[in-house]
C-alpha cells in the first residue's frame, strides 16, 4: 500500500511539476526567439495570417490524397492508437474521476469492458509502430533512443493499465501503483523527447500554414 | 478461577455433543480454508486444549474490538471459547477493578509463565514520554513491555493496534504507534479492521488452541484466511465495476440500482478483509451492500488516504499550487533560455563583419 | 538528442572552396547556423517525430529507395547546432554532452545530402503531418555550408562568377551586344538601359545564352502591350544563384542589384523571367533586405502572362491539341502560381491532361535548387528523371510545356541522357508566338 500512497501522492506532485514547468521551458524557450518578419506583400486575396495557420493545422489532420497510399500505415495506424489513447484516458470512468480531481471537469463515461477493447487494440497498434521503427529502412536511420524512450513511456501506461484493470500478475494495489507510476514517468519524461509534439504540432503546421497562405499556396 | 479443565470436557458437562463440537470445528476449518481432513485434527486438538489464559490489554482504544467480537446473534460457539478461554485481564468484563485487576493481570502472568496469550486493542501513544493513555498510573508502553515479556504470543486486534490506526492520523499528535512496533522477539498477530471482524478474531484463537501454533499469515502479519482477498474479490456489486457502472452519488440511480461504489470512494480494490463474503452482524450484511463505499479500515493509514470520499483513481495531493509554481518557473525558465540563445546569435552577427 | 546515425563507411567525394583550416570551417558553419533559428526554424527543428512521412514525398527517395535521402535526414547536422546552441535546453544540452559537436568530416559527408540530393523543391513540407518545412530549412542550412566552403565546385565556380559578373550566364557589359543580336535574330526591339521606364525586366542565365528566343517573346508581347519597359546592365539575370547556393551576400547583392535598378529608372514593375528560384528570391525574400515593403511590384512571366490574358490585354490563338503541363516548384507549390499557367492553356485553346501528381503534389524536375548544375549529381538525376518522364508519357499528351528555363534544361538534359523524343515547350514562347493580331 505504500507503493500506492507514493504514487497516488509523492510521485503524481513530482510528475506533475516536471511536466508542467518542462513543457512551459520548452514552448517559451522556443516561442520567444526572434520573429523573422515577411515584408514581402501577401498573394491577392490571402486570408489573413491567424486564419492559414488555423487551415494548416486542420488539413494536416489527414494527408493530401496524392500522398494517403504512400503514407497509409503510418497514418492509419497512428490514428488507431492516438483515438485509442484518447477514447480510453477521457473514457474509462476511473480516468475521469482523476481529471475532475485535478480540473473539477467530469462527463459521461464508456463502457468498461469497451475501454478495455480499445485498450488492446491501442497496444497492438503501438506494438505495430514499434515493430515498423524497427524494420524500416527509414525509420531505422531517422530514430534515436528518445524515441525508443517516448514509445516506451508511451506503452507502459498502455500496459500497466490493462493489466490493473484485469487484476493480472499482482496484487491490485500493486498493480494501480505502477499504473499510476508509470503515468507519472509519462509526465516526467514528455516535455523533454517527441512526446511534445502534442503541443508543438499546432504551432509548427501554424507556421506553415501562414508562411504559405501569405503566398498563397494552400498546405 | 476454575480449575484447568480439558475444552472437550467442560463441553460435555455443558451438554454440547461430539457431533455438535465436530460441526463447529468443521466450520471454523473451512471458514480457515483448511482441508476438511483438518477438521477431525482440530477436533482433537481442541478437545484436549487446556484453557488457555488470555491477558487482554485495552491501550488507546475505543473498545469497538471488544464490541465486535462479544457481538453474537444465535447460540454459536465464540462465546463458548469465551468461556473456555481464561480471560484473566479485560477491563470492559471483568468483574474486578483498580488493583484487585492489575493484581489478577499479574497473577496470571505469574502462573502462566510462557505460556498465556497476550491480545492487546488499541494503538500505543508514545509522544511525551506515552503520557496520553496511562493505565493505574503506568504508560501503555509500559504496561505494554512488561506484560508481553513472557508471553507465548501477542495478538494486536483492531487497526489501531495492528497499524496505529485513527489515533495515527495526521498529524498525529500522539505519537500513536503499532504493536508491532514496540514488541519484538515474540510472535505477533494483526487482526486489524475497524473493528475487526468477529470470525476473524474467533477463528484466529481457536486455531492457536487447536494446532498451538499461528495461522499463515501475510505480510503484514494478518491471518491469510481472513485478510487474504480483497473486499472486490468477493464483492457481489463486482459486475458493475466491470461494466462501468458506477452510482454518482448517494441516492441517486445508480446508487438505488445498486450500482459499483467506486466513484464515492470504494476502497474495497485495496482492502484485505472477509466483509465481502462473512459479512457483519451475522451475515446480514456489509457497508457495501448498505450503500456505502468500503472506507478500508482493515488497512494501514485509512484515515490519511485523501479521504473516504475520493476515488482510489485520484491523486491525493493538492497540485493547484503545485502546478502554479511549477508554471512560474518553467515559463521563466523558458524566457531566459530564449534570451540566451537571441544572446549567442547576437554575438555571432557582431563577429561576422 | 544522439548524435547522428553513422552511414556506410565510404565517404562520397566532397569540394572545398578556401584555405580555412577544419576548425575555422566547422566554427563558421555553427556561426552561420545559430543565425538561422529563429522562432519558426525552431519551432520546426523542435516537431519532427520520426514518422518517415517525408521520404515518401521525396524523389530522389522514391526513385532510389535509398533511406539517407529521407528529406529530415538532410537537416540531421543542422538539427545537432540548434539542440546545441538555440534549443529551450542548449546550456544542459552541451553541459551534459546530450548532443555531441559537429565534426569537419560530418560537414563533408553532409554536402552530398545537402547539395545533390535536394532540389529544396518542397514536396516534403506538403507531406509533414508536423507541417516543418524542411525545403526552407535546407536553404537556410545551405548558407553555413556556403561560410565553411563546403560548396560543390560547380556551383561554387558559378557564384564567383556572378560575384564578379552580376549574374553566372554573363558580365552586365555585354548584355547590350547580346539584346541587339537577339533583337536582329528575331526582328523585334529589346530597349537597353533606358534611363526610365515603367517594366524592368529581367531574365534567367540560358535565355542569355542560347535561348535569347525568350526574350524575343517578352519583347514581343510587351511591345503589344505598349508599355514603356526596358532591360538593364545594372540589374539583369533574376536567377540568384546566391539563394541556390546559400551565399546570403552574393543573393543580397544580386537581389539589390534588381531593385535599386528598378528605382533607379522609376520603374514600378519588375518583370521576373520564367524561373523558378528569381521568384523565390525576388517576390518572397526582396523585401528583408531592405526591412521594409518595397515600392515595386514584383511579378512572375507565368502570372504576367495569365493577367495579361485575363483582363484582354493580349488575345491567343486557339492551339487545341491536348498538352501536360510541369509545375515548376519554386512557382507553384513554394510560390502560389497554379492556377496562372492552366488559365493560359486555357485560352489557348489547350486540352489539359494533369500528370498523375500535378499542381503543389507535382514532382520536381529533379535539377532545380542548383542539382542541375551540379554535374557530379548527374547520376542521381539521371535516376529521379524517370519519374517525371514516366508520368509525362502516361498523360499520352501531345504538347508537354513548362515555365521555368531550368526545369528546361532538365529536362532537355534527361531527354538526352534516356533518348527520348519529347520536346519541352515554354510558356512564354506557346503565347508569343500564337499572340493574335
Amino acid at each position: 500500500m505504500e507503493l500506492l500512497d507514493f504514487a497516488r501522492g509523492t510521485a503524481l506532485a513530482i510528475a506533475f511539476a516536471v511536466f508542467v514547468a518542462g513543457t512551459l521551458w520548452r514552448l517559451a524557450g522556443v516561442l520567444l526567439l526572434p520573429r523573422i518578419r515577411d515584408f514581402s506583400p501577401a498573394r491577392e486575396g490571402a486570408p489573413p495570417a491567424m486564419l492559414g495557420a488555423v487551415r494548416a493545422v486542420l488539413r494536416r489532420m489527414w494527408p493530401r490524397k496524392e500522398f494517403v497510399q504512400a503514407t497509409m500505415f503510418a497514418t492509419i495506424n497512428s490514428y488507431v492508437f492516438h483515438i485509442g489513447l484518447a477514447l480510453v484516458v477521457f473514457g474509462l470512468a476511473p480516468h475521469i474521476l482523476f481529471i475532475r480531481n485535478l480540473t473539477g471537469l467530469a462527463w459521461p463515461a464508456l463502457p468498461s469492458n469497451l475501454v478495455f477493447g480499445i485498450g488492446v487494440i491501442t497496444l497492438a497498434a503501438l506494438v505495430g509502430a514499434l515493430a515498423r521503427r524497427l524494420v524500416h529502412p527509414v525509420l531505422r536511420l531517422l530514430s534515436h533512443t528518445g524515441d525508443y524512450l517516448s514509445w516506451l513511456m508511451t506503452v507502459l501506461p498502455v500496459i500497466t493499465g490493462l493489466l490493473a484493470t484485469s487484476h493480472l500478475g499482482a496484487r491490485y494495489e500493486t498493480l494501480l501503483a505502477v499504473h499510476i507510476l508509470s503515468v507519472a514517468a509519462l509526465l516526467v519524461w514528455f516535455p523533454f523527447g517527441k512526446l511534445m509534439h502534442a503541443v508543438l504540432f499546432a504551432f509548427s503546421r501554424g507556421a506553415t500554414g501562414m508562411r504559405f497562405s501569405h503566398r498563397g499556396v494552400n498546405v | 478461577m476454575p480449575e484447568a479443565m480439558l475444552l472437550g470436557d467442560l463441553l460435555r458437562q455443558m451438554g454440547i455433543s461430539r457431533r455438535a463440537f465436530l460441526k463447529y470445528a468443521s466450520y471454523m476449518a473451512s471458514l480457515m480454508a483448511l482441508p476438511p481432513s483438518v477438521a477431525g485434527v482440530m477436533a482433537d486438538g481442541l478437545a484436549k486444549a487446556r484453557r488457555q489464559a488470555v491477558i487482554w490489554l485495552s491501550l488507546q482504544e475505543c473498545t469497538g474490538c471488544t464490541e465486535s467480537l462479544t457481538r453474537s446473534f444465535s447460540p454459536s460457539l465464540e462465546d463458548l471459547i469465551f468461556d473456555f478461554i481464561s480471560l484473566d485481564y479485560h477491563h470492559t468484563l471483568q468483574a474486578a477493578s483498580g488493583e484487585a485487576a492489575e493484581a489478577a493481570r499479574r497473577q496470571s502472568m505469574r502462573e502462566n509463565r510462557g505460556k498465556y496469550l497476550v491480545v492487546v486493542d488499541g494503538s500505543v501513544p508514545t509522544a511525551d514520554g506515552g503520557v496520553y493513555s496511562v493505565i493505574a498510573g503506568r504508560t501503555n508502553m509500559d504496561m505494554l513491555a512488561e506484560t508481553v515479556e513472557h508471553a507465548a504470543a501477542v495478538i494486536a486486534v483492531g487497526t489501531c493496534a495492528s497499524f496505529g490506526g485513527l489515533p495515527q492520523a495526521d498529524p498525529n499528535p500522539t505519537g500513536a504507534v503499532a504493536i508491532t512496533k514496540l514488541v519484538s522477539g515474540k510472535p505477533v498477530i494483526n487482526i486489524p479492521g475497524c473493528p475487526p471482524m468477529p470470525q476473524a478474531m474467533a477463528g484466529t484463537i481457536t486455531h492457536f488452541l487447536s494446532f498451538g501454533t499461528l495461522p499463515e499469515l501475510d505480510a503484514l502479519q494478518r491471518p491469510r484466511a481472513f485478510f487474504g482477498e480483497t473486499i472486490h474479490d468477493r464483492c457481489y456489486r463486482r459486475s458493475f465495476y466491470e461494466r462501468g457502472m458506477f452510482a454518482k452519488s448517494f441516492d441517486d440511480e445508480g446508487a438505488r440500482q445498486g450500482w459499483c461504489l467506486y466513484e464515492l470512494g470504494c476502497k474495497g480494490p485495496v482492502t484485505y478483509n472477509a466483509c465481502a463474503s462473512l459479512k457483519w452482524n451475522g451475515g446480514v450484511s456489509f457497508p457495501i451492500q448498505s450503500g456505502h463505499g468500503c472506507i478500508g479500515c482493515s488497512e494501514p493509514r485509512f484515515w490519511d488516504r485523501g479521504g473516504l470520499y475520493r476515488p482510489l483513481s485520484a491523486g491525493t495531493t493538492d497540485v493547484g499550487k503545485v502546478i502554479g509554481i511549477a508554471a512560474a518557473a518553467g515559463a521563466a525558465l523558458g524566457a531566459g533560455a530564449a534570451a540566451l540563445a537571441r544572446q549567442r546569435r547576437a554575438s555571432t552577427s557582431a563577429k561576422e563583419a | 538528442m544522439s548524435a547522428v546515425s553513422t552511414a556506410r563507411p565510404a565517404h562520397p567525394a566532397y569540394d572545398q572552396q578556401g584555405e580555412q583550416s577544419d576548425e575555422t570551417r566547422v566554427d563558421a558553419a555553427m556561426r552561420s547556423f545559430v543565425r538561422e533559428f529563429g522562432v519558426t526554424a525552431a519551432l520546426h527543428m523542435e516537431s519532427c517525430v520520426r514518422c518517415g512521412m517525408c521520404a515518401e514525398a521525396c524523389h530522389f527517395y522514391v526513385a532510389t529507395g535509398e533511406a539517407k535521402h529521407t528529406p529530415i535526414h538532410k537537416l540531421e547536422p543542422f538539427r545537432r547546432a540548434y539542440l546545441r546552441e538555440a534549443g529551450p535546453f542548449a546550456p544542459l544540452v552541451r553541459g551534459l554532452g546530450i548532443v555531441k559537436k559537429l565534426r569537419i568530416d560530418e560537414l563533408q559527408k553532409w554536402q552530398e545530402l545537402i547539395y545533390d540530393s535536394c532540389t529544396m523543391c518542397g514536396r516534403c513540407t506538403m507531406v509533414c503531418p508536423m507541417g516543418i518545412d524542411i525545403a526552407e530549412l535546407v536553404k537556410e542550412a545551405r548558407h553555413g555550408m556556403f561560410k565553411a566552403g563546403l560548396v560543390p565546385d560547380r556551383l561554387a565556380l558559378m557564384d564567383r562568377a556572378a560575384q564578379k559578373w552580376g549574374s553566372p550566364a554573363t558580365p552586365g557589359e555585354d548584355l547590350p551586344d547580346i539584346l541587339a543580336e537577339a533583337a536582329k535574330q528575331y526582328g523585334v526591339d529589346i530597349p537597353c538601359d533606358l534611363p526610365q521606364a515603367d517594366i524592368l525586366v529581367t531574365a534567367a542565365p540560358a535565355e542569355l545564352g542560347e535561348h535569347t528566343k525568350a526574350l524575343a517573346s517578352a519583347a514581343k508581347i510587351l511591345k503589344r502591350l505598349g508599355v514603356k519597359w526596358t532591360m538593364h546592365q545594372g540589374g539583369f539575370d533574376a536567377s540568384n544563384i546566391g539563394f541556390n547556393n546559400g551565399d546570403l551576400a552574393l543573393q543580397e547583392r544580386l537581389t539589390r542589384a534588381i531593385i535599386d535598378t528598378a528605382l533607379k529608372i522609376g520603374a514600378k514593375t519588375v518583370l521576373l523571367p520564367e524561373c523558378g528560384h528569381a521568384y523565390g528570391a525576388a517576390r518572397w525574400e526582396a523585401a528583408k533586405w531592405y526591412g521594409k515593403a518595397l515600392p515595386v511590384r514584383i511579378v512572375h512571366m507565368t502570372e504576367f502572362l495569365a493577367e495579361l490574358i485575363e483582363s484582354k490585354r493580349i488575345q491567343v490563338k486557339n492551339v487545341g491539341e491536348t498538352v501536360t503541363f510541369h509545375d515548376p516548384c519554386q512557382i507553384v507549390r513554394r510560390g502560389g502560381l497554379q492556377a496562372a499557367p492552366r488559365t493560359v492553356l486555357a485560352a489557348l485553346g489547350m486540352d489539359l491532361i494533369e500528370m498523375k501528381d500535378h499542381g503543389v503534389t507535382g514532382y520536381c524536375c529533379g535539377g532545380g535548387g542548383g542539382v542541375v548544375s551540379n554535374v557530379r549529381a548527374s547520376p542521381l538525376r539521371h535516376k529521379v528523371f524517370e519519374i517525371k518522364r514516366q508520368q509525362i508519357e502516361a498523360t499520352a499528351a501531345k504538347h508537354f510545356v513548362t515555365s521555368c528555363g531550368q526545369c528546361q534544361i532538365t529536362f532537355e538534359q534527361g531527354a538526352k541522357f534516356a533518348h527520348w523524343e519529347r520536346k519541352t515547350e515554354s510558356l512564354l514562347e506557346l503565347v508569343a508566338d500564337n499572340l493574335v493580331d
